[in-house]
């Protein structure tokens, strides 16, 4: 069968041949291996792009230039629900990851055997509304439509918090969870009132000219809490040493970021084109205007703050409230923020 | 009109108008997020010159391949047997049946579950979607065929994999190649929702990627329009498999 011949050798040397090119041009294949070759079992780290995850990058990148060898795998995702799956799916494969606090809580509490060892960030949020609204103060919000990320973004405790102060509840308006991308373009259409989310997201949106900050997290709950480290049981009890390694990086280039303005803006550009493919000066904004807009320093998990957190995630109806911060959170990889020091390490110009 | 006319000026005109009306209406609409058409021709020019736009081509066309070619493998034998023995599609018919109409996106959780996030979990969900449309037109290709071959074929003594062979696989091979070319579109179809998965390279990802990108929503319908252009070219080289013998008998004359 003439038909079935010419398909057959046809798709053969397609396949041959298309993946030849995959391997070459995105598996580097046939790329001369570097390094010194000892490779260290690479520990599959899961973050996303945005700046509540920056000491990821910022770790892995300081450490590839000092050290010139893989500290981690840093393990890039585009949305939560992948990042969560892969984590809590193949724990052998990503042991650790960035994740949302409370979402840290919620699993440990379905019974995934994970850990809080440090945090990613502290502030870093924001309320932002359209320019041109008549939104100025939080009892404005009345009977609004909010966009938050999604269950269990600490967003929603925060505006939970916001609106008790005000004297008003989640009643009074209306959340809708959308993935945090998809926010800026949905303000500027006026499909929203108002978004919140992580970082850089609401920068965008003030970047860009329509949008307002309503409130920055840090200025109605300073030392806002948003993602954490997170790492499987199993991780603690064979890998102690590299997350020990990873834990102490994270505080230490914390720790550089917040050095100096030119740290951050070092951190932003190479951030930006090598591992989140954005154009450098969004990170730049929201790493700088204001230069407390998101900070990286003090990064111990402290039990009253998650307690705090614990609370008012049951009050909103996030958490059950039968895990308590010793069972979700080990802060003894954590090394004490005030002696923590930051790598002597200044970008090549 | 004369056919070079009809098949290459008309699109052409068509492509014309389509693109002024886009420009027209990102004009009037004043959107200063959605791209006119030549940003969007700028967002491909800085990807191929970085070398990315190659890059997510060829991935996308790997990972298609693989998952097309195997439920071409998979589909197209166990349509057959299932056209062909009663039992088997009794047994089986019910089940691919409730499988079929599952989104590729729903499955993902079990293939991140499965295969983590390394080319092999998108190439599962596009065998996923295109497997279904396959067996299911082999397996009514074969039910649909005309009793007279079979007959025929019995009179000259044929049967067993004889029978499968010469006359059962030639009679249903134009509706099958049919089939391919509709599952075909579908592989292609489901590229973005299967490079969702964290995958770092692929025009999916490339749509993916750029929504996290802040403002560059130029480069999204970039990857749109690139999806939209290799499904075109997709489409002719199958329409090719139609000038063979084997698979032109069975087509009307118009």
């Amino acid at each position: 069968m003439k038909l079935i011949r010419t398909l057959a050798i046809v798709l053969t040397l397609w396949l041959l041949g298309i993946t030849a090119m995959h391997g070459g041009l995105n598996l580097h294949w046939f790329a001369k291996t570097t390094g010194d070759g000892t490779g260290e079992k690479t520990f599959g780290v899961g973050f996303l792009p945005v700046t509540c995850h920056l000491t990821c990058p910022v770790t892995h990148f300081i450490n590839k230039e000092m050290e010139h060898h893989d500290m981690f795998q840093p393990m890039r995702f585009n949305g939560w629900p992948e990042l969560k799956e892969m984590f809590i799916g193949r724990s052998k494969d990503m042991p650790a990851a960035f994740i949302l606090a409370p979402m840290a809580i919620a699993l440990r509490e379905q019974g995934v055997k994970i850990k809080i060892v440090h945090l990613g960030h502290r502030d870093g949020s924001a309320v932002m509304v359209h320019k041109d609204s008549g939104i100025f103060q939080t009892t404005d919000l009345r009977g609004k439509t909010i966009a938050v990320p999604g269950r269990y973004a600490n967003q929603r405790i925060i505006i939970y918090r916001e609106l008790k102060k005000a004297g008003m509840t989640l009643d009074d308006v209306k959340l809708l969870e959308m993935p945090p991308p998809d926010m800026p373009a949905a303000l500027l259409s006026h499909s929203v009132d108002a978004i919140t989310s992580g970082e850089p997201f609401m920068g965008q949106a003030e970047l860009d000219g329509y949008g307002r900050v309503l409130w920055q997290a840090k200025d109605v709950w300073p030392g806002f809490i948003s993602c954490v480290l997170a790492v499987h049981e199993d991780a603690i009890r064979d890998h102690r040493d590299e997350i020990q390694r990873l834990v102490n990086g994270i505080a230490s280039s914390g720790k550089w970021i917040d050095e100096s303005m030119s740290h951050r803006m070092d951190a932003a550009q190479f951030v930006a084109t090598n591992y989140y493919n954005q154009n450098p000066r969004l990170l730049s904004f929201v790493l700088s205007k204001p230069p407390d807009r998101v900070t990286y320093s003090r990064l111990k998990p402290l039990q009253p703050e998650f307690e705090e957190i614990e609370r008012l995630a049951k009050e909103v109806g996030m958490l059950q409230g039968t895990a308590h911060f010793e069972d979700y959170a080990d802060d003894t990889f954590a090394p004490d923020p005030a002696k923590v020091q930051a790598p002597h390490f200044e970008v090549k110009k | 009109m004369n056919r070079r006319v009809l098949h290459i000026v008309l699109p052409l005109v068509t492509g014309a108008l389509l693109l002024t009306s886009w420009h027209v209406a990102v004009k009037l609409s004043g959107s200063d997020i959605f791209p006119t058409p030549q940003q969007v021709l700028a967002g491909l020019g800085e990807l191929a010159q970085q070398g990315l736009l190659l890059k997510y081509i060829v991935a996308s066309l790997f990972r298609v391949s693989w998952g097309f070619i195997a439920a071409v493998l998979v589909g197209v034998p166990l349509g057959l047997i299932l056209g062909w023995f009663r039992p088997a599609y009794a047994a089986l018919n019910p089940f691919i049946q409730i499988l079929r109409p599952i989104s590729p996106i729903a499955w993902i959780p079990v293939a991140i579950l499965w295969f983590g996030v390394k080319d092999t979990a998108p190439v599962f969900l596009i065998f996923l979607a295109s497997v279904f449309p396959i067996t299911v037109s082999s397996m009514a290709a074969v039910q649909n065929m005309q009793q007279v071959y079979l007959r025929a074929a019995q009179n000259f003594g044929l049967g067993g994999l004889e029978l499968f062979r010469r006359v059962i696989f030639p009679a249903a091979l134009p509706q099958i190649i049919t089939g391919i070319r509709i599952a075909l579109g579908v592989a292609w179809l489901v590229v973005v929702a299967a490079e969702m998965i964290a995958v770092n390279s692929g025009l999916g990802y490339l749509i993916i990627d750029a929504r996290n990108a802040g403002k560059r929503y130029d480069l999204v319908v970039a990857g749109m329009v690139m999806i939209g252009l290799i499904g075109l070219v997709l489409d002719v080289l199958v329409r090719r498999l139609e000038k063979f013998d084997e698979v032109r008998w069975g087509y009307g004359q118009r």
